[in-house]
This record gives C-alpha cells, structure tokens and sequence, in this order.
C-alpha cells in the first residue's frame, strides 16, 4: 500500500499557509466592520472578530501593536483596520493580524441600542406601573428559549430542585440569528394561550450580537403585550437587554429565573408549619379567653345574689306605690273643699231665689191662657146663636120634599113593569117544573103548570106547532 | 369540572384565617368555622407538599402538540 498520497493535515495547512502569504493582496489589507466576541488576554494580546452585514472574520492584535491603540475597543465597536490575512496553523483558521485600528464612529449596534431603548422609555414601555406581579407560588411555568444548551438545562434543574410540584412547560425557540426575533414573538403569543402562571424568556450569555434578538422592538412589544407575567433572563449578570428592561422581572441569569419563578419547597413547608402553629395559637387563646369570660360571669355577684335584681324593683315598686297613694289624697281633697264651696253657697241655701223669677213669668202666662179662652168661648156662642136662626133647621120637611116627589114616581115606573101586574090583563105565564117556558122549544113533557093572576092552572099538551107570531 | 383552587389561593385564605383569628374580633362560633376549615386546608397543602411527584418537563411543539420532554444529562 503506497501511503505517500495521504498528506498530513500539518502540510496542508502549511501549503495553504504559504499560498496565502505568497499573495500580496493579503499582505496589507484594510477593512472596515465592527468588533464582536472581544477578549483582551492578560498578555495583552487582543483577540476579537471583526464582522459586517454579511461576513465575519477573526482577528488578533499582538501587543505591541495594541499599546498603540487610541480608545477602548469593545464588542460593537465599529472600527476601521490594516494588517495581513494569514492562516493560524492550530486551528486551520485563516485570520486577520491586525497592525493598526482606528474607531470608525461610533458602534450602530449600540447606537441602535440607546436610541431604542430611549424611544420605549419615553412611551412609558418600562414603566412599573406597568409590570404584573409575579405570583409567589406558580404551578405552570412557560420557558421560552432554546431547546439545547444550558439555559434551559439551569432553568429546569433549578426549579426541581426547588419546587418540585411546578410543571414547566418549554416553548423551544430561536435565540440568536436573523429569524430569532420572529420566533421570539411568535413563542411568547403562543405560549400567551396556555394557561400558565409565569413565562420566563431568555437566554445564555453571549455576544451583544447574539443576544441581539432580545433588542428588537417588535421582541420589547411582545413581552409588554403579553397577559402572562413575564421574567427575562437575558445572558450574564451585566448584559442588560431592551427585553430585560420591558419585562415584569429582569432576572440575571436563567439560573436566577427560576428561582425568581419558584419558591424553595422546604421554605413553604416552614411555612405552612409556621401557620399551624399560630392557627393553634390563636384558637387556644381564644378558648382560654372565653373560658376566663364564662367563669368571670359565673362568679359575677348579681348571678350568685340573683334576689338583688328584686330587691331593686320592689324598691322602686314600693316608692310609686306612694306616689300613687298621695296623689289620690292630694285629688280627695280637692273635690272635697269644692264640694263645701258649693255647699257654702247663697243660692244653695235660699234655693226659692232659684224659682222667684219664673213664678212671675208663669202668672203672665196664665193671664194670657184665660184670655184667649173666654175670646174662644164668645166667638163659638155667637157661632151657634147664627146657626139656630137657620131656615132650613126652622123648616125641616123642605129637606127631604124633593125625595118624596122622586120615590113616587119610581114606583109607578116599577108598577109597569111588574109582570104579575100584566097577568091582569089577560096574559099568563107557562111553567114546567117551576121552570118558565119561553118558547115551545122549552116543552119537554106534557105537562104545564100556567099562572093566572089570581092562581094557578095544572093542564095536558096536545099538540105543538111551531109558528112565527110576530111575523 | 371545577378548576381545583391553587396552592397559593389556599395558603392566602389559610393567612387571611389566621390573621382574622388572631384580631379576635368574630364571635366564638365563627372563630371556631374557620379554624375548621383552616385545618382542612393546612392538611391539604401539607399534602401537597410532602407528597412531591416529580413533574415530567414538557415541550409544546409549532403545532401545540404537547410532547414529554428532557434535559440532556450532565455528562
């Protein structure tokens, strides 16, 4: 096996080397971008990157280049560069060894930054008016960053360390990167539709770059719409982020998120034992209190005395009985002098005075009767004296002439009309059974009894024939 | 179904009891109802504290898919 055609990664990386510092475009090159992931080594060495919109590229500055350096270069620095792109064999990587920098400006990233957080301040957007409180005992927390790496591994050993009954419900997340932002945003309103008691939000430490998406306004916007209270964990203890200002609880670290979030189970039980004690406490002093009050009222002189409470009113009963009694006499007395006012009196003495005046009256009135009366008497006499000389009383005949003359005249009017009177003349009356008979219609039998004016005639019929007389 | 009162709903009216008790302004007969019912919740949130399952950690998916989920193990 002929092994000459495997190369060595050491002879590559020297080839290449050596390709790249043979070029003289690499030998002096002057870029323009911004410093990021910036370490100065105790050497004095600097190690950083330098990148823009699109590219990134390592860089170190050897010391005794950077003792020449005019300000502090720091992570966002924009900065202006020259030096020479070789290859560092170690690690294969091709890099930039600085000679000289310059600022260029000041760092956008920053100046975004600032103007950013200006702009929310003065809409109130940090307000702690408008942070929600953080409940003390969360039962279901939402995590939203990335579902590998340590912050999510802090966050949820720490809050099983501390309080085990919590549920934790991770939202996995982009954090870094042109489309963490989005996802961000998108993470915190889905996780706005569970019914969760806190959100925490964040991320490990890193550079200004990668915690960037935490500076976006449209992130800041989320987090303060949001109906969950929200703690933010954004990199390491100094990295403060636009979302750590806006949210309802800056935590330093994800570690120090969930113990923000969680209460320390053994702290509750302390708690709860703490309770118990004082709830026993306070119902043992109040039934010791009572006790002492019922006690109290047992050995209250009026309850072992209870005849005291009479002895007050029949006091009272006997003082309005006297009250009552000289009340009486007081009236007695008063009715008995007015009745010997009146007894004393002159008219109750001389009681005549009392029918004097009247007696006179009645004599006046008696006057008068006796006069009316005799008037009376005289009017009637001369009355009577006037009806005794009456004709018709002298003549009392004259009353009952006309009578007579009339009583007459009827009967001879009655004289004519007496049947029996026109049986004088030559007429009888036929009779069957005392029944007279008016026309020969009436004759049943043959036998007639007829009445004569002066008796009566028993005779047989022969014959009937109807006949009209009078026609 | 009722949602169950939180441990943190309990723990407050368990406080808000004692404090009352404590004032001594209720009368007996009322005092004693809330210490009833105080004990009742002592004895459930001591419960639920002594009587700790381990809560499996969840993942909520883009879809709302609710997944168990774990941490990766410190190696």
């Amino acid at each position: 096996m002929n092994n000459d055609k495997y190369l060595s990664i050491g002879a590559l990386t020297r080839y290449l080397k050596a390709k790249f510092d043979s070029d003289v475009n690499l030998r002096t090159v002057f870029l323009r971008g911004e410093i990021s992931n910036f370490k100065s080594h105790t050497t004095g060495h600097l190690y950083f990157s330098l990148k823009d919109e699109t590219s990134k590229i390592n860089a170190i500055m050897f010391a005794s280049k950077a003792k020449n350096i005019t300000f502090t270069p720091m992570d966002g620095t924009k900065v202006l560069v020259a030096g020479r792109v070789s290859v560092y064999e170690a690690t294969g990587s091709y890099q930039i060894y600085v000679d000289e920098m310059l600022e260029d400006g000041v760092g956008n990233l920053y100046i975004a930054f600032e103007k950013l957080k200006k702009e929310l301040a003065e809409k109130g957007m940090f307000d702690q008016k408008y942070k929600k409180p953080i409940p003390k005992i969360p039962e279901k927390i939402g995590i939203i960053t990335a579902s590998t790496g340590a912050a999510i591994k802090d966050i949820i050993s720490t809050i099983r360390r501390r309080y085990p009954l919590a549920e934790t419900y991770l939202f996995p997340c982009l954090v870094q990167g042109e489309y963490a932002k989005d996802d961000i945003v998108k993470k915190i309103k889905q996780a706005s539709n569970y019914d969760l008691d806190v959100l925490i939000v964040g991320r490990g430490g890193g550079s200004i770059e990668d915690l960037w998406a935490f500076n976006e306004e449209v992130v800041a916007n989320a987090i303060f719409e949001c109906q969950i209270p929200i703690i933010s964990a954004v990199g390491h203890e100094v990295d403060f982020t636009i979302a750590d200002f806006v949210a309802d609880l800056r935590a330093p670290t994800p570690t120090g998120a969930a113990e923000m979030a969680v209460p320390n189970i053994s702290d509750l039980l302390n708690n709860l034992n703490q309770l118990k004690i004082r709830l026993n406490e306070s119902i043992n002093n109040r039934l010791i209190k009572e006790k002492t009050k019922l006690k109290n009222y047992q050995n209250s002189y009026i309850l072992k005395n209870p005849m005291m409470i009479f002895d007050s009113k029949k006091q009272k009963l006997m003082l309005y009985e006297e009250k009552i009694n000289e009340n009486i006499k007081q009236k007695i007395n008063l009715k008995r002098i007015y009745l010997k006012h009146i007894a004393d009196s002159y008219i109750f003495k001389n009681p005549k005075m009392l029918i004097e005046p009247h007696r006179n009256h009645l004599d006046v009135i008696k006057e008068t009767i006796n006069k009316e009366i005799i008037i009376k008497i005289n009017y009637s006499k001369e009355k009577l004296n006037n009806i005794k000389k009456n004709y018709l009383l002298n003549n009392p005949g004259m009353l009952y002439q006309d009578k007579k003359i009339k009583l007459k005249h009827n009967i001879e009017k009655l004289e004519v009309v007496n049947p029996m009177h026109i049986l004088g003349k030559g007429y009888n009356i036929a009779y069957e059974d005392d029944k007279v008979i008016k026309s020969v219609s009436d004759i049943k039998q043959d036998s007639l009894k007829l009445c004569f004016v002066d008796g009566f005639v028993y005779t047989k019929v022969e014959k009937i024939k109807k006949e009209n007389i009078n026609g | 179904m009722a949602k169950e009162v939180k441990f943190e709903e309990k723990m407050q009216e368990l406080e808000s009891i004692i404090s009352d008790l404590e004032n001594g302004e209720i009368d007996l007969d009322e005092s004693i109802a809330k210490y009833t019912r105080a004990m009742t919740l002592v004895k459930e949130c001591d419960d639920k504290l002594k009587n700790v399952e381990e809560q499996i950690s969840k993942m909520v998916t883009e879809n709302d898919e609710i997944k168990d989920f774990e941490i990766e193990k410190d190696a």
